[in-house]
């Protein structure tokens, strides 16, 4: 493995993991020495049961930022989709009340990849609406109130049941992470949201069907949260209208933090990966330090902007580096 | 210029539609008590969905205007307690300073908008909830003061909303007279041709966002001085409905054109929309799904006139061209 110091000479076809593969080495390393507590083993586990969901719901976040896109909706649905869990769990049984949720969040997804493709409304727009939408529809139905689920087993597996011994919700995080890995690089879909993101008047010029895959990336995008929805929704045990509100801006910052640069067109899951497990680390780290949230929001803030900063191949470090030593 | 007439009426129309509908649902819609508390709590908004303009048309926008506003409105609020009431203009101050930090990361570290903004709205927030012993609002010593200068009418508006009015003002003046606004919209209109004529494109939407700032910042000290205290928390889903409103005004989101007292009414239709589905009864919940509603239709309008503007200037040169080819 080559040192990859930002001085080192360029290296060629050979892998370069991703920059803040280091930076959450660092992280971990850091904590390890700076946080008491991080390193035990049922720590640990709490921090990658966080980062789990996170990271389902990332993927989404991926796919939509690859598109060159970016979506609000996602904290919004993930809480229309617990209290559509809850309203219909009496009725339809726990499979089922499961596939409802799952099915609004998709929706969802759908309404925004239409409205954005076809319309070509500024996906901004179009998310921060569906964001109101959403969180007015799940106040609305629940009357503003948390609506509690009665507890059963099946209910509660999405995230608290364990096979072999590794919790459920870190099973499904790895089963999404390779699902994205395998749309991204391996399948003609995945392929297309590259080419859109990178360029979409190329693109459309280059006769792709640029609709269809805007469409499908943002459907796939609510798929993904949907899967984060209903282990979130199992994990509370209710039907909350004010589920999860910062985790659409979480999930931007992991993605963003990753790497992932906003204008699209680029991204590995590797990055996203990396950018979850730091985001997911720094939370816990906050809260086993016992800080105030607001010193865990400003940290959030900084890190969003210096990462992002940091990701352009390390340009910004190398304003550090003496003037003959830079790489070219 | 003529052709984007047509962007900056559609505001006013959609306020006539509003109001006819919902005169025709609640009577009392059109009572002088009720378009009194429109033109009076309309101005928050009003404010922030002006700064919002500028960032716009600068062909970016900012998402961190409500918190800013809310992080301006706890300080303004610490500021009056210890130095007395004048000290509410503290509040512009911090917009600006937010707006700078937002801007610096934007024109001279060429970050996204959408990641710089998102940075400070975080951070902000974060900073807000710090200075004010996590979130809890901060009474103003000197309520009393502060009521009757934001609900005591003078010449039939009160003398904060003078106040807002005036900064209306001066936006346009900015946006149409001011060398810093013109050139504002010609960054938004192309950024590449603004560093051609020799002006600096990052300094330029440093003075963006500043402005997007200041305004915030006026419409944070607006809302300490009508709760009497100052609001850490308050301000979330504000920036959505600022955006909402300066789209709905006719401001381009691919920059280049803006007009103030289109996004006047745009905020002021937000805000009878608000106003009136309250006045009927419509559940909170409900109305926020219709100001979602609305702010997705101020996307399809904006992506519809796009659409058609730029069909009609195809036609046209496509027109010039076939009268201009010697063959």
């Amino acid at each position: 493995v080559t040192l990859l110091l930002p001085w080192s000479p360029p290296v060629q076809k050979r892998y370069r993991p991703p920059a803040i593969l280091w930076i959450a080495a660092a992280t971990f390393v850091l904590f390890l020495f700076l946080v008491p507590r991080f390193g035990t083993l049922g720590n640990i586990e709490n921090v990658l049961r966080s980062a789990a969901i996170l990271g389902i719901v990332s993927c989404g976040q991926a796919i939509v930022i690859i598109l060159g896109g970016i979506e609000f909706s996602f904290g919004a649905s993930a809480a229309l989709a617990s209290v559509l869990i809850v309203m219909a769990l009496p009725e339809t049984g726990v499979p089922l009340a499961f596939a409802a949720g799952m099915l609004g969040v998709v929706a969802i997804g759908m309404a925004n990849g239409f409205a954005i493709a076809k319309f070509r409304i500024s996906p901004v727009i179009v998310t921060l609406g569906t964001l109101m939408m959403a969180s007015g529809s799940a106040a609305w139905l629940a009357g503003g109130m948390p609506i509690d689920a009665p507890m059963s087993d099946v209910f509660s597996w999405p995230s608290r049941g364990r096979v072999g011994g590794v919790p459920v919700p870190i099973i499904l995080a790895a089963v999404a992470f390779l699902l994205l890995h395998l749309l991204l690089a391996h399948t003609r879909l995945g392929r297309l949201w590259y080419l859109v993101g990178a360029n979409p008047i190329a693109a459309r010029l280059a006769g792709l069907r640029v609709v269809w895959t805007l469409f499908g990336g943002y459907a796939v995008a609510g798929l993904f949260c949907a899967l984060g929805a209903v282990i979130l929704t199992s994990r509370v045990g209710s039907g909350q209208p004010a589920l999860a509100p910062n985790l659409a801006f979480e999930t931007i910052a992991a993605c963003a933090i990753g790497g992932l640069p906003l204008s699209g067109g680029r991204g590995r899951v590797s990055q996203v990966v990396c950018g979850v497990l730091v985001v997911a680390m720094l939370n816990n780290a906050v809260v086993l330090l016992n800080l105030p949230a607001a010193d865990q929001l400003i940290v959030m803030g900084l890190l969003v902007v210096s990462a992002v900063l940091l990701q352009r191949d390390w340009n910004f470090i190398t304003r550090f580096v003496p003037e003959g030593k830079r790489p070219r | 210029m003529k052709a984007s007439l047509g962007r900056f009426l559609v505001a006013p129309l959609c306020i006539v539609v509003a109001a006819t509908t919902f005169a025709a649902l609640a009577p009392d819609f059109v009572s002088g008590g009720n378009l009194g508390s429109i033109a009076g709590q309309m101005w928050v908004l009003v404010l922030l969905a002006v700064g919002q303009m500028f960032a716009i048309a600068s062909r970016g926008f900012d998402i961190s205007v409500g918190v800013t506003a809310a992080l301006a409105s706890t300080v303004a609020a610490i500021a009056a307690n210890q130095f007395g009431l004048w000290a509410l203009l503290a509040a512009p101050l911090v917009g600006i300073a937010c707006g700078a930090v937002n801007g610096w990361l934007i024109g001279r570290l060429g970050l996204q908008p959408i990641v710089a903004t998102l940075g400070m709205l975080i951070a902000a927030k974060g900073l807000a909830l710090l200075i004010s012993a996590n979130g809890q609002a901060i009474p103003l010593s000197d309520a009393n003061m502060a009521a009757r200068l934001a609900f005591d009418a003078v010449f039939g508006l009160p003398p904060l909303g003078w106040l807002a009015l005036l900064c209306v003002v001066a936006a346009h003046g900015i946006l149409r007279h001011a060398a810093i606004g013109r050139r504002i919209l010609m960054l938004g209109s192309n950024p590449d041709a603004i560093g051609l004529v020799g002006a600096d494109a990052g300094g330029l939407q440093i003075r963006a966002y500043q402005l997007c700032g200041l305004f915030a910042g006026f419409a944070g000290m607006l809302m300490t001085a009508r709760a009497g205290a100052g609001l850490p928390t308050e301000g979330f889903g504000m920036e959505l409905q600022s955006i909402a409103a300066a789209v709905i005004g006719g401001t381009a989101l691919s920059g280049g054109l803006a007009n103030v007292w289109a996004v006047l009414a745009g905020a002021t239709f937000i805000q009878v929309v608000l106003t009136g589905l309250n006045l009927a009864g419509v559940s909170p919940f409900l109305a926020q799904i219709v100001v979602g509603a609305v702010i997705v239709g101020s996307g399809l309008i904006d992506a519809g006139l796009h659409a058609v503007l730029t069909t009609i200037q195809k036609s046209k040169t496509s027109l010039q061209r076939t009268k201009g080819t010697p063959l």
